[in-house]
């Protein structure tokens, strides 16, 4: 019930369609307004910050133990920011994305409050869009958080110099920044198709928590298939495939390719993933 | 009931729509005018005189030798410096660029890490993201000297070079051009190596060489009873013209560990000699028995050939006794550093008379007692080799 008193949407009363841009305005502001979702924004926050302060206070790092870059840090706090955007790869950004993508039909189904937003007349494809829309600005943020965390305490902590590529060439603070923003755009994308079936799990149920566990699951599984040699023709085509290939970022000259093939693999995942969820959607009956 | 169809149908449409697109996609483009009939001695003169000096490219590798592969899991780099034969497992992916014979830089791509080889002029750079190390190399500048060698004003031009190849070739090997391809996109012809021996594990060796300026674009090494190519290297993307000046220029990364190697400018004693006959066919055709007078002072240490052409097996005795000193621990370092090598250790296999590093186009027999026979043969015959001595 306190979810409907945040929400300012006409009332049901009245039979005026709302502007997209004043549903998503109000979905948005549910959605960051939640205690959870500044929780979890939280919690990625403090990744690059418990990576900075267990380096700083223990000695140095022998290269090539641990994540990559790691060693790094302690010569330039730019890599703060690099290194926890990694480590939050597999598992915390998936996370993330699993919960809020998970909730986003199921959770206002679980609440009873589905039934009236259908009631006020949205449309059932434009909520389902609004709602998509939301969870792809928190993979827009998500990364974000932990890029500017990273380079922030980084630079409280560290010293900040230019900064040595993959290749080896050095780069300007201000370029590295820029790529760091480019990693954070990168993993935003590839988010983007595992919302796609979180938006489509959630169609599926009224218990939020079984769509976000799903879709959490589908991540892991899908990276684990990733790892059997056996599966080799799959690879391709799984939306974990690409997730490190931010790499590519970080040479001399940018390896753009990477970033291509993983917008395009997000793209089909996202059209399958909505067309489905939208065949969904649009054909089911709202009980609650 | 139709409208629930209806509001179904973009579920079953788009995923119909990509794999049309898919299907599409990985349709060969015949559109394509054939490329001009060449004979394979024509070709192998656009090798050799195909004047493509400046481009920039992708090559990707990959590898089905029956070698373990290394696992690459979770956020840590992929294996750097552990294994050079890691090289050879896998895939692999690499950016070329090349800007004339003094200019180069090869990227292999790994996993959050990055191998460099950067060379401008003599001077050469290799640089490894994993562990942040680099190593500087001055290259002797007799490169000049030899390069004159090669073009003297009445040598053979490339086609007779070709000429002459191919005779020496064809006792042991059918060449020919098979049916033209498409590498990174551009048309060209297939020379296929083909061993006219039934012994050998190399079943045949097919190099793309460019219909228009004669780059060979990909090589590709199959072996018996494999389906897929045991060794494939082959652009995915090249760009002809000179690549960004720039990114010859390099220098190691502050916090980098640098180590110096010196090159010297002759080989000296018997470990260059060594090293040269490993890897020198040249050297294989002379008979055994010329080079063991040659060098007296090496008779029991020099690598003994048997076999001719894709049959043929090099023998490495075990350091003896009575060698200097010097050479007994290199000839020791090197095969402890190969046995040394993480991966190939996990390859190795005890068989009989030894231990084995078994692959699908090569074979390598370690006798117990030191010695050690290579060849693309099958390993009885390694075996048999070693029991003949």
């Amino acid at each position: 019930m306190q979810r409907l008193t945040v929400r300012d949407s006409p009332a049901p009363g009245t039979r005026r369609r709302p502007s997209s841009s004043s549903l998503l305005a109000s979905e948005l502001k549910q959605l960051f307004r939640r205690r959870r979702t500044q929780a979890m924004l939280l919690a990625l926050a403090a990744i690059p910050v418990v990576i900075a302060v267990v380096v700083r206070v223990s000695s140095a790092v022998p290269p090539g133990r641990g994540p990559a870059f790691l060693d790094r840090i302690s010569q330039n706090g730019l890599f703060v920011a690099v290194t926890a955007m990694l480590v939050s790869v597999p598992l915390f950004l998936p996370l993330t994305i699993g919960v809020v993508a998970g909730d986003t039909i199921a959770g206002e189904a679980g609440l009873g409050t589905l039934r009236y937003l259908l009631v006020a007349p949205a449309g059932r494809a434009r909520l389902l869009l609004v709602k998509y829309a939301g969870a792809a600005v928190f993979c827009i943020s998500a990364p974000l958080a932990v890029a500017l965390a990273g380079a922030g305490i980084g630079w409280v902590l560290f010293p900040v110099g230019p900064v040595a590529l993959l290749s080896g060439d050095l780069v300007e603070p201000d370029e590295a920044l820029v790529r760091m923003l480019l990693i954070a755009a990168y993993q935003a994308v590839s988010l983007l198709g595992l919302s796609a079936i979180g938006l489509f799990l959630s169609t599926l149920t009224d218990v939020p928590v079984g769509a976000m566990a799903a879709t959490i699951v589908l991540s892991v599984v899908s990276q684990v298939l990733d790892q059997l040699p056996q599966l080799e023709w799959l690879h391709p085509w799984l939306f974990t495939h690409h997730w490190f290939g931010f790499a590519d970022l970080l040479r001399q000259p940018i390896g753009w390719d990477s970033f291509g093939d993983n917008a395009l693999l997000q793209a089909g995942y996202i059209a399958v993933f909505g067309a489905l969820a939208f065949g969904r959607f649009v054909s089911k009956d709202v009980l609650s | 009931m139709t409208a629930t169809w209806l509001r179904w149908t973009p579920a079953v449409a788009v995923p119909a729509v990509i794999a049309a697109g898919v299907l599409a996609g990985s349709l060969p483009a015949s559109a394509r005018d054939p490329l001009p009939e060449k004979t394979p001695a024509q070709v192998l003169a656009m090798i050799g005189q195909h004047q493509t000096k400046s481009f920039s490219g992708t090559v990707e590798q990959s590898s089905e030798l029956g070698l373990p592969d290394v696992p690459q899991v979770g956020p840590t780099s992929g294996a750097g410096t552990g294994s050079l034969a890691e090289l050879l497992t896998g895939p692999h992916s690499a950016r070329v660029y090349v800007d004339g014979p003094t200019k180069a830089r090869i990227q292999v791509m790994d996993r959050m890490a990055e191998r460099d080889a950067v060379r401008q002029g003599n001077e050469l750079w290799l640089y490894n993201s994993k562990d942040n190390t680099a190593t500087h190399v001055m290259l002797p500048a007799a490169s000049k000297e030899s390069r004159s060698h090669d073009t003297p004003a009445g040598v053979a031009t490339p086609e007779e070079l070709a000429a002459k190849m191919l005779d020496k070739l064809d006792g042991s090997t059918d060449v020919a051009v098979a049916e033209d391809t498409e590498v990174a996109g551009r048309a060209a012809y297939s020379l296929v190596l083909t061993p006219r021996s039934a012994v050998t594990l190399v079943g045949s060796v097919a190099v793309a060489v460019d219909g228009e300026n004669g780059l060979p674009l990909s090589v590709e090494v199959r072996a018996r009873g494999q389906q897929e190519p045991a060794f494939r290297t082959a652009f995915s993307s090249l760009t002809l013209g000179a690549p960004d000046a720039a990114l010859f220029n390099f220098a190691p990364p502050p916090g980098a560990s640098v180590k110096e190697l010196a090159v010297p400018a002759k080989p000296n004693g018997t470990t260059g000699q060594a090293d040269k006959n490993r890897t020198g066919k040249d050297l294989a055709d002379k008979n055994p028995a010329d080079r063991n007078t040659d060098h007296r002072d090496l008779r029991g240490h020099a690598p003994t050939v048997t076999g001719s052409g894709w049959e043929r097996i090099v023998g490495i005795p075990a350091p003896s006794a009575s060698a200097p000193s010097e050479s007994r621990e290199s000839g020791k370092q090197s095969v402890d550093r190969l046995l040394n090598d993480p991966l190939l250790r996990q390859a190795t296999v005890t068989v009989q008379g030894g231990r084995a590093i078994s692959t699908s186009l090569v074979n390598v027999l370690l006798t117990d007692d030191g010695r050690t026979f290579v060849g693309s043969v099958p390993l009885e015959r390694l075996q048999a080799a070693a029991a003949a001595r």
